[in-house]
């Protein structure tokens, strides 16, 4: 009797396209709007949390913030004067973006200030984050709203 | 401050990651709809022209945000472009997806559509016939670089950073191309290996897939013209 031989790079080829299939049309990575909690009303002013014993207060000009202009971003820092500037990140919950740093500058003692672009996704998905990164400190997120 | 050399390594692997965790989910639509409509045909080269087609756009787009030195400005400016392309996009892949089905002969679609120049009518019925030339996915990669994507406009930031920080107008184009270039090739062996997924070859049934493939993108096409008109 001739034995059925179980070709498995087939089967293997066979998984590996479905799974591709699904992964395409799925979009893994993107996270629901549901699952993502908005904390910052940035459209109306400004939005303020903490890091360790210090407070960060979140600015972006001008309003509406919308994506694809020239945005002003900035942070008042309570507490002693930073030893290294901080910076923020943008990007999307559950998205990659790639690397969208906004490199700030000291405006005044407590005042930091820089440019940046939130650029407009194909999904249609308008929840952005801003990660506030104090150096030798801590980082904070702050999840908002832009229009597109 | 990254050094000349590492700051085109990491956009290299900017791209790579980009490749294999976004684009993969927004592109691989497209890419498999190449793959399907390739119909059992070698299609190591018709992907790697695609794949340099989109990666020589990204160069170009560089090239002039790092010589503007302002992604807005530059943004601004492309928008129709980008809305064109999306539309584009989503027509060549329902064309695709009719003349898959062989529900309607390629001939009669372009008898029935208006004229839009010889050149560009002369590649979409070169990428609808059964017999199909490689080199005709050199201009589709060139036009679909033009999509809108998150990640490009990303890289595209930081491309025309390097136009700011460049002495001269000259050097800006040179590194945003440069980093663009690098971005792109990327992003290419996510999209090569969907693609060698896809390659059907193996399967014996395929004509079965073919079919069902055809209306999945015909679907896809469709939503990538809203997409474009909503955009």
């Amino acid at each position: 009797m001739k034995a059925r031989r179980f070709k498995f790079p087939l089967f293997g080829k066979g998984i590996l396209f479905l799974g591709l299939l699904v992964f395409s049309v799925c979009q893994p990575g993107v996270s629901s709007a549901t699952d993502v909690n908005v904390d910052c009303d940035i459209q109306t002013g400004g939005c303020q949390k903490q890091i360790n014993a210090r407070t960060v207060h979140l600015e972006i000009l001008p309003k509406p913030v919308k994506a694809m202009k020239d945005l002003t971003f900035q942070l008042k820092i309570s507490g002693d004067s930073l030893l290294e500037a901080p910076f923020i990140d943008l990007g999307m919950p559950g998205m990659k973006m790639g690397p969208n740093r906004v490199i700030l500058k000291k405006k005044d003692a407590a005042i930091y200030e820089g440019q940046g672009v939130i650029v407009r996704c194909k999904s249609g998905k308008t929840i952005w984050q801003a990660t506030v990164v104090l150096p030798e400190i801590g980082s904070v997120v702050f999840t908002f709203d832009v229009i597109y | 401050m990254l050094s000349t050399s590492s700051i085109y390594i990491l956009f290299f692997t900017t791209g790579v990651t980009i490749g294999f965790g976004h684009c993969i989910g927004m592109c691989g639509p497209i890419v498999i709809s190449l793959s399907l409509n390739l119909k059992g045909a070698p299609s190591v080269w018709p992907h790697l022209y695609y794949n340099g087609g989109r990666t020589l756009t990204y160069g170009l787009l560089g090239a002039v945000v790092g010589g503007m030195a302002s992604f807005t400005r530059f943004a601004e400016s492309i928008d129709g472009l980008q809305k064109g392309a999306m539309v584009s996009a989503g027509v060549i892949i329902v064309l695709m997806g009719l003349a898959m089905t062989g529900w309607v002969r390629t001939g009669v679609i372009f008898r029935a559509a208006p004229p839009v120049g010889t050149f560009i009518s002369g590649i979409f019925k070169r990428l609808l016939q059964k017999k199909k030339h490689p080199l005709m996915y050199l201009p589709l990669g060139l036009l679909l670089g033009l999509l809108p994507c998150g990640p490009v406009y990303t890289a595209l930031i930081a491309a025309a950073r390097s136009g700011m920080e460049a002495d001269t107008t000259l050097g800006g184009v040179l590194s945003g191309a440069g980093l663009m270039l690098c971005f792109g090739l990327g992003t290419i062996p996510a999209l090569f290996l969907v693609s060698r997924l896809t390659d059907l070859r193996w399967l014996r049934y395929r004509e079965k897939v073919y079919q069902v493939g055809a209306v999945l993108m015909m679907a896809v096409g469709m939503y990538f013209i809203w997409n474009g008109v909503r955009f």
